[in-house]
């Protein structure tokens, strides 16, 4: 069986969009928004009818008929997102509480997500609590299932957004509303999955009270993480033709690179401005962005890597 | 020199000095040392000195004045006594403004030179200097006066540049002692003065800084107490020392940072509870990205970060500034060199953190 790869990504954001000044004066930004445009972010999309199960549900059915995938066909869905937020309107948290003590807890995304999109045969399973890394645990996951012969097809659907009180900015970087929906098939052409590496340091679990320390944990541990990514995939740091990146601001990138060995011309990041950072998945957005562009050819290397809040490092090595 | 005679020492009160004159005296029964301090009444062990040897006279006065701020009785009589000076006193602070550090390290050590040329049958100025007068010059340094073309890490650094230049242009006769950082006292890893390295380790430890600048080929040079001070009393009055720039570095013997930093992580890796922190090594980075790294922690940074980050910015530079310190002269004089850093770096960790530091007086940067 050749390996799992990529088969298939779309996304959806929300139709509205503030710009930094907009936050700004909604008082949804903590830094000062000249400062976030240094750090290359422009705007973000919020979510204002859109709930993320409707976000979900938009990527995945896009995903499906783009790649003309009969719903039948998908073995295993893996959903990725705070259920208990999944059909909140408007940023409506309010609900949330009494939703836990009632059955309608039991109402979940991922099951309705089965049955709305009419996965007839894909078992389910959710992920969650592990922040902005989620979508690189459900693609991990769908590899591994696949490469041990368990499924050939997994949808993996990561949908999250930020409740109307939770601002727009997340330790300086500005975030988006999303949902994003990645097809892992056994038989893929193009987007070979060639290797992938995590760290999950628990110590860090309370990221209020080791704020400081994680932000200096950060930048060792991600280039530990890429250096083995690197190492598995049997790639030296300039073999990678792009890094498909999660959008954090670009000056922690150019930090990151320059540890990583990565010339910073390799870094795709033309969605920091249009999308900013997105806890649904940016790096699979800015994949299926950066193939639509042109940017990428097949057999071009890439990295991804994605640092989940709480505290979570992983990367893919994808040969396009 | 002559049969009986005296000697002015400066910064007896700090970590060398203090050695330094422990073993001047214990070398020459019949020297006599007349000891500048800032304040006598905080020089309690200095004055058990001169009542055990007798041999010792405290004077108050300060390196920043012209005169030194001594009374004019204290200045007859060092122009009459005096023969020598070993000046150690500094500010030895990386962190102050060039204008701090020359008020001191230069201005304070031309009002030395000038009280030398005063004193009579005035023999030898001895100036304990730094290896780090080199600055941001890479490759094998030599025992010779610098050039300041490539510029310094920080206003220490330069400071003692430019009283090492004032030294060989104004002393008849002069020896300049370049000791590389001291970590700790022996051998045996006690430390009984903390420094800006000590601090840094702190901080790398509790997993507080991202990364630490430094490329392939570089070292860290660093020695004990006991050797520079040993070397110092041995080679500040010797004739053949003279007009010679010594350093008092491990040279050959400085640990490559990639090792140090294996020994040093694991060493604190036998404590299982820091063990399961999971706190990252450090990567070594080119000064391009570390000054990222600080700009970025300018902007993000809360108050605490970003003051320990600024701390390490006034040295960590010279890591990735590689360069070998030529011991050549040091060898010859001394008849041998200074231990080697793997001696003694796991012993002084050890002593640092895994026995604790209870001993510790108040932390001086050096
Ligand atoms: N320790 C090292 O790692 C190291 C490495 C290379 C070179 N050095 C050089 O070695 C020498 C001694 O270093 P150290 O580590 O022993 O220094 P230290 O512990 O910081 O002590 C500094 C000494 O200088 C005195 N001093 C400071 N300002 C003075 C002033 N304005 N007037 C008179 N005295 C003043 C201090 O007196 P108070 O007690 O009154 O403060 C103290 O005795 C310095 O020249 C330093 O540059 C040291």
């Amino acid at each position: 069986m050749s390996a799992p790869g990529i088969s298939g990504i779309a996304y959806a954001l929300p139709a509205h969009r503030r710009d930094l000044s907009e936050l700004a004066a909604l008082g949804q930004l903590e830094s000062d928004p000249s400062l976030l445009a240094q750090f290359g972010f422009d705007g973000v999309h919020v979510a204002e009818e859109e709930t993320p199960y409707s976000l979900a549900t938009t990527a995945a059915t896009t995903m499906l008929s783009e790649q003309r995938v009969p719903p039948e066909s998908i073995d295993l869905l893996l959903y990725c997102g705070t259920s208990s937020l999944a059909f909140a309107p408007h940023g409506g948290t309010a609900d949330a509480a009494c939703l836990l003590a009632s059955t309608r807890r039991f109402q979940y995304p991922a099951t309705r997500l089965q049955y709305d999109l009419g996965l007839e045969r894909a078992s389910t399973i959710a992920l969650d609590q592990l922040a902005c890394t989620s979508l690189f645990a459900a693609v991990r996951l769908a590899r591994a299932t696949i490469a041990v012969g368990e499924a050939r097809r997994v949808l993996c659907v990561s949908a999250e957004f930020f409740p109307e009180c939770a601002g727009r900015e997340a330790i300086f970087n500005c975030t988006s509303d999303a949902g994003c929906a990645v097809l892992v098939d056994g038989g893929a052409q193009r987007n070979r999955i060639v290797a992938s590496a995590e760290i999950t340091k628990g110590y860090y679990w309370d990221a209020d009270a080791l704020r400081n320390e994680i932000v200096a944990s950060y930048f060792p541990t991600a280039k530990h993480v890429i250096d083995e990514t690197l190492r598995r995939a049997g790639w030296s740091p300039n073999d990678v033709t792009w890094v498909i990146p999660h959008n954090v601001s670009v000056r922690s990138w150019e930090i990151l690179l320059g540890l990583a060995g990565v010339p910073r011309a390799r870094l795709w990041d033309r969605n920091v401005s249009r999308i900013g950072h997105t806890l649904a998945g940016d790096n699979f957005i800015n994949l299926r962005d950066a193939i639509d562009d042109g940017s990428i050819r097949p057999g071009d290397r890439l990295l991804l890597f994605s640092y989940g809040y709480g505290a979570h490092w992983t990367a893919l090595a994808v040969e396009a | 020199m002559p049969e009986s005679r005296s000697i002015l020492i400066t910064g007896a009160t700090g970590l060398l000095g203090r050695s330094v004159l422990q073993r001047l005296l214990a070398a020459d029964a019949r020297l006599r040392a007349v000891v500048l301090v800032r304040d006598s009444s905080s020089c309690a062990s200095i004055a058990d000195t001169a009542n055990v040897h007798g041999r010792v006279t405290l004077v108050e006065g300060d390196l920043r004045s012209a005169g030194l701020c001594l009374t004019s009785e204290t200045l007859a009589m060092i122009r009459r006594q005096v023969s020598a000076i070993i000046h150690l006193a500094a500010s030895t602070s990386f962190s102050n403004t060039l204008e701090d550090a020359r008020v001191v390290n230069t201005t304070g050590t031309l009002h030395l030179l000038e009280l030398a040329r005063e004193c009579r049958g005035f023999e030898r100025f001895a100036y304990v200097s730094t290896a780090f007068v080199a600055g941001r010059r890479t490759g094998v340094i030599t025992e010779e006066l610098a050039s300041p073309s490539a510029g310094w890490v920080n206003a220490y650094e330069q400071s003692k540049y430019e009283a090492e230049l004032f030294v060989c242009r104004e002393a008849a006769d002069w020896t300049i002692l370049r000791p590389a950082t001291v970590v700790c006292d022996d051998r045996n890893g006690a430390v009984s003065q903390l420094n800006a390295v000590h601090r840094a380790l702190r901080l790398y430890r509790a997993g507080l800084v991202a990364m630490m600048p430094g490329i392939n080929g570089s070292t860290l040079d660093v020695v004990t107490t006991e050797f520079v001070a040993d070397a110092i009393a041995r080679l500040a009055l010797r004739d053949d020392a003279r007009g010679k720039i010594v350093h008092l570095c491990a040279g050959e013997g400085a640990l490559p940072l990639g090792e140090l930093l294996d020994m040093t992580y694991a060493c604190w890796a036998r404590d299982s509870e820091w063990r399961r922190r999971g706190i990252a090594r450090p990567p070594l980075v080119d000064l391009a990205t570390y000054a990222l790294f600080e700009r970025s922690i300018e902007e993000v940074g809360d108050a605490s970060i970003k003051r320990l980050t600024r701390s390490l910015s006034h040295f960590v530079p010279q890591l990735a500034l590689p360069k070998v310190f030529d011991t050549t002269t040091a060898r010859a004089l001394l008849g041998d060199g200074a231990p080697p850093v793997r001696d003694f770096w796991l012993p002084m960790l050890q002593r640092l953190f895994v026995d604790g530091h209870a001993t510790l007086g108040t932390p001086r940067a050096a």
